[in-house]
Order: structure tokens, then C-alpha cells, then sequence
């Protein structure tokens, strides 16, 4: 299964602020594509920089569920787009990166162009047949052939300077033909992606804030290190278990439900107070090392890390990392393989200065 | 309108009996279980009456039929809501569909159906299906489907008991598919169940509930499992992506009634062990995952195995993505 996508062009993510109700683009240059695969239209978008089959949002799209408009609603100095379900309330925001064709240099303005393209997407995901490449032709026509240079976008916060400085690089709006030459796109490609830093630390981390910055950097995703899972194999996990002594073993079921205890004992015995002896918790332990609940969040840990949650996963974990695991630029977290390699290091170090665990004094 | 994802998400559950039947001993029902069928065979169901419908789980096909005007088996029967009373609710958020087709089964089998609307003898035991989903279901009477689906799916209660069953992810945004989903595919559940002297099939994201054949709550099992086969049927041969769950009385209380030790025994072992993957599927693992991760480097430190044991890791890891690749998967993908 290769992936084709039906149209490309440019355009970036925004975060919508959910306190201030401001929309916020995000700088990453991008493309937005659509591809479909057992009649199910998905809807990607990926830095330019990755692959095709590497799209950080992949949302599968049922038809007529979502749709795909322009965004009037607030004061912006660009060209943004909506996609709204009817099935949820979720939204995602995306601004179109090409140049800005407005004759008076009103950024938020949309050419016929830039409309149509929303059109496209949009009857794309109502289930209709589209001729893309009849729409793109149309597009093209009549428009100078650096019309798809870059725009920038000023932070609708900063004051109204409407950036439209040109940017990069040329080519644009691609239709099905041009897809292939996108390197390597093998892959119908799982739809897992879109996990924001914001998404990431909801739910756990009450006390952070809910931005750590961006994904990853550019490239980052290159390297491929290993996994949670791939390290964690039972052979490592059981051996550890059945080395560590006993304070280590409490240590470790503090960290577990507390109903757990009785839960494993076999007989029915319900009292409340369970004691379990060294080798009971031992095995227990065990249990959950093999349990699927507790690879799946292996996996989604390791997910998490690569995907800009080793800041705070970090700190929650007192886990030492260099520059708090935040690149070196600052602003953006480390992602991808790096991500995990940084944050097993730094578990590396945390364990190194603890010295050994028979000496450990400490008490948390 | 919120745009807050997650004040109006549903996230994924899995499907299995354990979840499914806390999901709706939380909702407030009593005495009812599911467990899960692996034979097509009516005896199979019959075994674990009384019966009150069946879950069918499958992976979903965008429907071939260019001919929307009807289902592909069955015929779709209007008046049945109106009527005759049945419940049924529209489809509008795929993540709920596991359990708006649980309730699908259980809001047309309660105390509050009619027997005389529901087919007549009912020495089928009604359920009691307790005071947060009798209030839901008298609260949407008389609404037409499209209208019962927005309230199940507006429904705060019904939405965060769904919620508390999703796989033990806290970084994940509650909307947004798990990354640790092995497959891209989309499943989909659909009800089946006898009402008023019907079979029906329940699927939210058909216009109407679909009439099968004629059918008594005793003859359910038999004539259920044609209809489930012609639809398994309907995939390509090997494709057995699918799974069928029997929403029946609680066990335990059929073992007392009979008397049989043994099977009460294995019933009281079998909801421990649910208890226990529910604990664990609400847990938050980070914590522990710290500890186990230390205590791993630790020992690997202390045995001079540190560098092997990552490079053994980083070969698995490569290997596993080769082989992903070879079968025509992304590389962004890492998990099993």
C-alpha cells in the first residue's frame, strides 16, 4: 500500500490558546495532504522535513464528518483553515504557508485560489468525487510562477505587522501524480499521530503548564534509538525483580494500585488488610510486568517522549537532563529517538549518583 | 461551544468482557455480565441465558452497496421506534459506539420495556437498569433517533464511566486514537436483540434499526447466528477481525440457582481477574515505570551489561521496524 496522497500544499498548525481563545501558528513549515485508503479519506498534515509516511496528525475521516473552511472568526494576520467534526468537538487549525496573493496586502486575505483549495479538501472529506488535477490546473492558470513562495505569520498577540515576508522555496500545490516522487512512501500509514505537547501533559502533570513548545526539532525524528518496550524485555524486568530485595520490592508496589494485593491472592480470602510475604510480592510484580495494560503504557510513554513530553516526564520522574531535555536553542523539546536516549541517560546518571542500592538510605 | 477536545471527547475502550460489564455495573446495571462467544453456535449462547441480545464487533468496510435505499440484509423498519417503543439512538461519535451499542441491547430489555411491546411472555427477566439510566431513557422518550444520539453523546454521566475504561495512557489526549493500537484499522460495534416479536439489528450509523425476522427471546440464539453469519459473510474469506459478545444475566448468580460449585467458583475467579485488568487499565504507570526502569539500569550497571542490553534494544527496535516496512507500515509506529 503506497501512500498517494489526492492533494498537498502548504500550510502550518496553530494551537488555539484554550483560555485566551487565541490562535497561535506555530512557525513549522508543513504541507497538509489527503490521502484515501479503503474508501476512508485521511486527513495528514507533516512537517517538510519528514516523509510522507511520517505525518505527525493522520486523522481518519468519515464521510461527511468533517469539514474544511476558512476561519473568520477572530482578528488573524493570515489565511486559516478549520477542520470541525460533526461527530466531536474537536478542531484542528491549520494556515496556509504560500504566498499571500492579496493585492493590498491584507494577509488574512483569501485569493480564489487559496478558497478553492479549501474547497477541494472540503468536498474531498464530504465523500464526493473530486477531479483534483482539473481544480489544480484551474488554480494554476493565470497566476505568476512565484506566487508559491512562503509567507510568514506574526502571533496574532504581536501587533498587527501582517508578515508576509516571502520565504523559502517554490512548488506547491502537488495532485495525485506528483506524490510518488516524495522518497521511500511505503506505508498506509497508522493513524496514531497527532499528540500535541499540550494534549500530552493534560491529564497527568495538574501543576505544568500546558505548552511545553513544539514537537521535537526537525531531523530529530531521524534517529531511531529503541523503545520503553524494547528495553523493558520480561528477561531484564524479571531479573531485576528477583535480584532486588525487599525494600526495593515495596518501593516499587508503592507505585501499583493498592487493591492489587488482594486482587492476586487465589483463595477468597477478602480481608482488607492482605500481607503478602517477599516472593508473593515478588510475583505479583511480575504479573503486571507481563500484563498488557502495563505494555501499552510503555508504549505510550515511549510515544510520549519522542513527541515532546520528555520535559515533564523528566521532572515528574526527578530524571537529570541537559537542558532540561529541552533543545539547546531552548524553547523546543528534544524529540524522536533522541528524546529516549536523552531521558535513559539521564535515568543512567540519577542511578550512578545514587550509589548502590544496598547503601540507598533515603526514603521517598 | 468548547474548544476544549477533551471536555466533549470519548476515548477508545477495548473490547472485552471485563470492561464492558464494569462499564455498565458503574452505569448503574445489576446482575447482568457479557461474555465473550467463539464458536458460531446457538447452544453456545443458549448455554448463558437468559439472553438479552448480542455485541458484534467488527472491522468496518465503507458499505459497497452504491444502493443506499436499503440495508444489505434485513429490511429497515420505521415505525419500530415510534410504535413500538424501541430504543434507538443514532451514531454521531465514533469512539462511543462500543457503548451505545451496549445500550442499545440493555435500554430494550430493561424493566421499563413493555413485555406486550417486547414480544409478549416474558418469562424473560427484565433488567434492572438503575435510577442515572432510567432518567436517561425517560429523558429522550419520543425523540427521534439523531436527537437520542446528541444526548447519549452529550451525556456527562454516560461519557466519563465510558472514559474511566480507556487503556492507561495519561499523556494521551482522550480523543485522539492510542498510539498503542496496534492497527489503523476502524472497528465498529452494532447490537443485536429481540423486540416486540423481532429481530433487530441495532448499528448506530444506519438511518433505521433493521429488521431481521420474526423472533421470541427463547428462538434469539437461533436465529441470530444466520444473520451474523450472511454479515461475516460478507468479508473477504480469512478475514476474521471480528467479535461477538453475549450480553447475559450474571453467571454467578445461574450457578447458585443451580446449585453448581464449580461453576460459581470459576465465575467469582473470573471477575477477580477482571477487577484486576481494570485496576490496571486505570492506573497511571509512569511512577512505576520509573521505578522499574532504575532499578533495570541499575542492575545492568552493576553487571557491566549496560552497553549490550541498549544495543540489544536498538537491534529489536531495527528489526521490528524492517519488518513493518517490509509489510508496507510507517515508521512511526513504535510499539508492540
Amino acid at each position: 500500500m503506497s501512500v498517494a496522497p489526492l492533494i498537498t500544499f502548504k500550510a502550518g498548525k496553530c494551537e488555539v490558546d484554550e483560555s485566551t481563545g487565541k490562535v497561535r501558528p506555530q512557525p513549522t513549515p508543513g504541507y497538509v495532504y489527503l490521502y484515501s485508503e479503503e474508501d476512508l479519506m485521511h486527513f495528514c498534515w507533516r512537517p517538510r522535513s519528514a516523509s510522507l509516511d511520517e505525518p505527525e496528525d493522520d486523522l481518519i475521516m468519515f464521510p461527511s464528518d468533517g469539514s474544511f473552511t476558512p476561519y473568520q472568526k477572530k482578528q488573524v494576520n493570515g489565511r486559516i483553515f478549520v477542520l470541525k467534526f460533526s461527530s466531536s468537538s474537536q478542531r484542528h487549525l491549520y494556515w496556509l504557508q504560500s504566498k499571500s496573493q492579496s493585492a493590498n496586502g491584507d494577509p488574512s486575505h483569501f485569493s480564489s485560489r487559496d478558497l478553492k483549495i479549501g474547497q477541494v479538501v472540503n468536498s474531498l472529506l464530504q465523500g464526493e468525487e473530486v477531479d483534483v488535477q482539473q481544480a489544480v490546473a484551474e488554480m494554476r492558470s493565470g497566476h505568476p510562477p512565484n506566487d508559491d513562495d512562503d509567507a510568514t505569520m506574526e502571533d496574532v498577540e504581536g501587533q498587527g505587522d501582517g508578515g508576509a515576508g516571502p520565504g523559502a522555496t517554490g512548488g506547491d500545490i502537488r495532485d495525485e501524480g506528483e506524490g510518488a516522487r516524495e522518497g521511500g512512501a511505503d506505508g498506509g500509514r497508522a493513524s496514531g499521530g497527532a499528540m500535541d505537547a499540550q494534549s500530552i501533559i493534560q491529564n497527568f502533570i495538574r501543576s505544568m503548564p500546558g505548552s511545553a513548545g513544539g514537537q521535537g526539532g526537525q531531523g530529530q525524528q531521524q534517529k531511531l534509538f529503541t523503545t520503553l518496550q524494547d528495553l523493558l524485555t520480561s528477561a531484564s524486568t524479571v531479573a531485576w525483580v528477583d535480584a532486588a530485595s525487599e525494600s526495593t520490592v515495596d518501593e516499587a508496589l508503592q507505585f501499583l494500585p493498592p487493591n492489587l494485593a488482594s486482587l492476586a491472592k487465589d483463595d477468597d480470602d477478602d480481608s482488607a488488610t492482605t500481607i503478602l510475604d517477599l516472593n508473593q510480592k515478588r510475583d505479583l510484580i511480575k504479573r503486571v510486568l507481563r500484563s498488557p495494560q502495563f505494555s501499552q503504557s510503555l508504549a505510550s510513554l515511549t510515544f510520549a517522549l519522542r513527541d515532546g513530553g520528555l520535559p515533564s516526564i523528566g521532572e515528574a520522574l526527578n530524571v537529570p537532563l541537559q537542558n532540561g531535555g529541552y533543545m539547546r536553542r531552548g524553547g523546543v523539546p528534544l524529540g524522536g529517538g533522541e528524546a529516549v536516549e536523552a531521558f535513559l541517560k539521564g535515568v543512567q546518571d540519577l542511578v550512578k549518583g545514587d550509589g548502590d542500592e544496598d547503601d540507598k538510605m533515603e526514603t521517598s | 461551544m468548547a474548544e476544549d477536545a477533551a471536555a466533549g471527547g470519548w476515548s477508545t475502550i477495548e473490547s472485552d468482557e471485563g470492561v464492558f460489564t464494569s462499564l455498565i455495573e458503574t452505569l448503574g446495571v445489576k446482575d447482568v455480565q457479557f461474555e465473550e462467544i467463539f464458536t458460531l453456535d446457538a447452544e453456545a449462547i443458549r448455554a448463558l441465558s437468559p439472553v438479552y441480545g448480542v455485541i458484534f464487533l467488527f472491522k468496518w468496510l465503507a458499505p459497497n452497496a452504491k444502493d443506499r435505499s436499503k440495508p444489505v440484509d434485513g429490511s429497515w423498519d420505521e415505525t419500530a421506534v415510534e410504535d413500538h417503543g424501541l430504543f434507538f439512538a443514532g451514531q454521531t461519535i465514533q469512539n462511543a459506539c462500543g457503548t451505545q451499542a451496549i445500550l442499545s441491547v440493555i435500554l430494550n430489555n430493561d424493566t421499563t420495556s413493555s413485555p406486550t411491546s417486547s414480544g409478549g411472555d416474558s418469562s424473560h427477566e427484565r433488567i434492572e437498569i438503575g435510577p442515572s439510566l432510567s432518567e436517561f431513557k425517560d429523558f429522550t422518550t419520543g425523540f427521534p433517533s439523531d436527537l437520542r444520539g446528541e444526548a447519549l453523546s452529550n451525556s456527562q454521566m454516560i461519557r466519563e464511566t465510558h472514559n474511566s475504561f480507556a487503556r492507561s495512557s495519561p499523556f494521551a489526549d482522550e480523543t485522539q486514537k492510542d498510539p498503542s493500537q496496534l492497527s489503523d484499522e476502524v472497528y465498529h460495534f452494532i447490537g443485536y436483540t429481540t423486540h416486540h416479536g423481532n429481530l433487530y439489528e441495532l448499528d448506530g450509523l444506519q438511518p433505521h434499526p433493521i429488521k431481521h425476522a420474526e423472533c421470541t427471546p427463547e428462538e434469539f440464539p437461533d436465529k441470530v447466528i444466520p444473520v451474523l453469519q450472511k454479515r461475516i459473510e460478507r468479508y473477504p474469506q480469512g478475514e476474521i477481525r471480528f467479535n461477538l459478545m453475549a450480553v447475559c444475566g450474571d453467571l454467578r448468580k445461574k450457578a447458585e440457582l443451580f446449585g453448581d460449585a464449580g461453576m460459581l467458583e470459576r465465575e467469582k475467579r473470573k471477575r477477580k481477574a477482571w477487577e484486576w485488568e481494570n485496576s490496571l487499565r486505570r492506573h497511571n504507570f509512569v511512577g512505576f515505570t520509573g521505578e522499574v526502569l532504575k532499578g533495570v539500569v541499575r542492575q545492568k550497571i552493576k553487571e557491566a551489561k549496560y552497553d549490550q542490553w541498549v544495543q540489544d534494544a536498538e537491534a529489536t527496535t531495527r528489526k521490528k521496524l524492517e519488518g513493518r516496512q517490509k509489510r508496507g507500515l510507517g515508521a512511526e509506529q513504535l510499539q508492540e
